[in-house]
């Protein structure tokens, strides 16, 4: 046990960077002529705006955080502006990037806004000493624009509470952390308001008076949050340091440049199946599957050519993502040569199925899509899918959605009688029609003369008359016979064109 | 053990390597069937159309050939199994699909080009060459309990130019993938790659009712003739079946009435 904790000790180094005042540094970054003024920020809904933070002069100036902004227009001289989040979040990221220069394990500390702490144990050989390192990074972040706080320590709560009491740079030697913080005011643990209360009315203001007490009477007065503060002011709170990974998903990314512009789509193919095959093995590691690729092909001229390939189920098979790809490409060709491209994937849990013996046939997710997409390149997009009615009484009301079977199940046959369906005719064939007594009595249609021999109708049907696409119609079934055939049709006449057509036959 | 079977088990040890028991007649399995949802063709045809074979109808408009199919299909879509209809003419209502019951989203439906004036300006071939090879990918990929390739609209003498070799190839991708495909034509055109061949005439005509105040078509009569089953013969049909039936098709407002 000596030994481990030796071992730990004597290694571990935390360096964290904290800019104060991170949202007014913020606003003066963005606004430089706001350096010489003094300025604070509002944020809330309005009217019920509250000050967030302030620049040193509009705090000397009588501006305090919480105060309405009603409250803040009051003090003469001061600039009252509205907090940008999204400038706090590019700030927030530079700050992150430059921390990855010194270090590649960083974590943010979430109490404080802009705050990370580097584990900078091995960073010797690189940056120097401790000391060196935390005024290469300090000088660092003053050139990206922001003021900082640079503390060193074993302890990475003692690091961060020094870091925010301690304007500089502050390395504290290995053991020394509850004397280097003995000085600072309490506000640098981080208190609740409640405890806050409770030291002010104590009497207690520093690190070192609060560690003074005996923590078994901390306890036993503030409960186990009083230990952890207690642990916090002597620099003793043991901290697990959960690094901060890059997203998965923004690593799933492939490009690459062409020297010269090409045409060909098979030689775009031989470079997709490289970079499919790189994305595949990196979403393997992870045990996952891609479940779309967008591909982004640059176009010689400056244009851009974006496709989505988004198979039914995610897939770990390069040659049917491949496959989908240049399918989907010879659909949808680019109009140009190409000199760069990009492919972006997609990564989620593989499909696993458990099939039964007994299941009812179904198609192979894997096959059905380059089956699909093969079929789509043959017939065109709105040709090949499922049908979904739509609630409308209009002929042909209906759109085609992507064929995606319910998984197998089998369900109850109701027992109806078997329905008399009707062949459409699309678009309708105009007919022309002999009327008697304002009922048709013969039918030409296709060269051929077809006399009535029965008739049901007219059925008057009509739709979307609130609006321009308004429509309406007569409907007759007939019974149509020549001297060898017969056949029973649908026929409608529409008053608006005073044409008829034959809109399908019964079969 | 007899000379001559003695004889046989030495010759067909002999062979085993090239021919696996060569003088054993192999025994043929009885064809698995798909119900048509309508007792009386199941009737007349011991239980329904044969999967991972063709099926051919053959009959003039309004013989009830679209009827017989789109009922066939709601009863396998209705079991849990994918189906597909390859629509040549472009010519299938949904509104009659769902009346039959299918289950729509367990249908492929593949429509070919309308455009009848300008088939080949920006799809590849007319639109029989479309069907014929979208239903030979559909067989290729397998996993459709049913393909439906609808050319009843197609002119005869188109439909019988269509190369046998299309044919034999769709036999034999149909028994691979177990997919049976029934084929709607004006005349008989797959001849004898079509497992079961069936002919669809009008029966005795059925009048419009006039049960109210105004004339109303209720349906349909009609009658289904087996010209030919290659599984007739097998001996699971214990009892001679008979080679036509009748059968009745409904209108959906003939139902509410």
């Amino acid at each position: 046990m000596e030994l481990w904790n030796t071992v730990v000790e004597g290694t571990v180094m935390y360096a964290v960077l904290h800019p104060p005042n991170f949202a007014a540094q913020v606003a003066a970054q963005q606004r430089p002529e706001l350096r010489k003024r003094a300025f604070a920020l509002v944020d809330g809904e309005p009217p019920t705006e509250v000050v967030v933070a302030a620049n040193k002069a509009a705090r000397s100036g009588g501006i305090e955080a919480g105060m309405s902004r009603l409250q803040a227009e009051t003090v003469p001289g001061v600039i009252i502006l509205r907090r940008v989040q999204k400038d706090e979040l590019t700030a927030e990221a530079i700050l992150h990037t430059i921390a990855c220069m010194f270090s590649p394990r960083v974590e943010c500390v979430e109490s404080d806004a802009g705050t990370y702490a580097l584990d900078i144990r091995g960073m010797n050989g690189l940056f120097g000493d401790e000391t060196q390192l935390a005024n290469k990074l300090r000088r660092r972040i003053m050139t990206a624009g922001f003021l900082a706080n640079v503390a060193v320590a074993e302890n990475f709560d003692a690091a961060v509470c020094l870091a925010r009491g301690r304007t500089g740079v502050s390395v504290i030697p290995s053991g020394q952390e509850a004397n280097a913080l003995r000085d600072l005011p309490l506000h640098v643990l981080n208190l609740s308001e409640d405890h806050a209360e409770t030291f002010k009315a104590w009497g207690i203001r520093t690190c070192g008076q609060f560690a003074a007490l005996a923590e078994i009477d901390v306890i036993s007065r503030l409960g186990p949050g009083g230990r952890q503060l207690h642990a916090l002011a002597r620099g003793e709170w043991p901290h697990l340091m959960f690094p901060m990974e890059p997203s998965f998903e923004d690593t799933l990314v492939e490009r690459t440049e062409l020297d010269f512009p090409v045409e060909a789509l098979e030689s775009l193919l031989f470079l997709l199946r490289c970079m499919t095959d790189v994305l595949l093995e990196r979403v393997k590691t992870k045990a996952r599957a891609i479940a779309s690729l967008r591909i982004v092909l640059k176009l010689d001229g400056g244009k851009r050519h974006e496709r989505v390939v988004r198979p039914a189920l995610p897939l770990q098979d390069t040659p049917t993502l491949l496959k989908l790809l240049q399918l989907d490409l010879e659909t949808h060709r680019p109009g140009g040569a190409t000199v760069g491209l990009e492919l972006y994937a997609q990564s989620a849990t593989p499909y696993r199925a458990q099939h039964g013996l007994f299941l009812p046939q179904a198609p192979e997710p894997g096959r059905l899509e380059v089956l699909l997409a093969r079929l789509r390149k043959l017939l065109g997009d709105e040709r090949v899918g499922s049908v979904e009615l739509k609630d409308d009484h209009r002929p042909n009301a209906f759109r085609i959605v992507p064929f995606a079977p319910a998984p197998p199940k089998k369900t109850d046959q109701p027992s109806f009688s078997v329905a008399t369906s009707l062949r459409v005719c699309r678009p309708p064939q105009a007919v022309s029609v002999i009327l008697v007594a304002n009922t048709p009595a013969r039918v030409f249609w296709d060269n051929q003369r077809y006399a009535v021999r029965e008739i049901a109708g007219p059925w008057r049907v009509s739709g979307q008359w609130w609006s321009e696409a308004n429509w309406c119609r007569e409907e007759w079934d007939v019974r149509l016979e020549t001297q060898d055939t017969e056949r029973v049709c649908r026929i409608a006449y529409d008053p608006r064109s005073r044409c008829w057509y034959l809109q399908g036959t019964y079969d | 053990m007899s000379a001559s079977a003695a004889i046989r088990l030495q010759v067909e040890t002999a062979l085993a390597k090239r021919v696996p028991a060569a003088l054993t007649l192999k025994i043929k399995q009885a064809p698995e069937l798909f119900s048509t949802g309508i007792g009386e063709i199941d009737a007349v045809l011991g239980g329904g159309i044969p999967r991972g074979s063709i099926t051919e109808i053959a009959g003039a408009a309004s013989t009830g050939k679209t009827s017989f199919a789109l009922s066939s299909i709601a009863a396998i879509t209705q079991s849990g199994a994918a189906c597909a209809w390859v629509d040549v003419s472009d010519a299938l209502s949904p509104e009659s699909a769902a009346a039959a019951h299918i289950v729509m989203k367990r249908l492929l439906w593949l429509r070919m080009s309308s455009d009848r004036k300008k088939p080949a300006a920006d799809m590849p071939g007319s639109r029989l060459e479309q069907a014929l090879t979208a239903t030979d990918m559909l067989l290729q990929a397998g996993g459709f309990a049913a393909i439906v390739l609808d050319m009843s609209d197609v002119r005869p003498q188109d439909a019988t130019r269509i190369p046998l070799q299309h044919w034999y190839r769709f036999r034999l991708a149909a028994e691979q993938a177990r997919t049976a495909l029934v084929l709607l034509t004006q005349t008989p055109c797959a001849n004898s790659c079509a497992a079961l061949a069936l002919r669809s005439e009008p029966a005795s005509v059925r009048p419009f009712s006039s049960n109210g105040e105004t004339a109303l078509f209720e349906g349909q009569r009609y009658r289904l003739v087996r010209e030919r089953d290659r599984n007739e013969s097998s001996a699971l049909h214990r009892k001679k079946l008979s080679t036509r039936a009748e059968w009745n098709s409904g209108t959906p407002w003939s139902r509410v009435r």
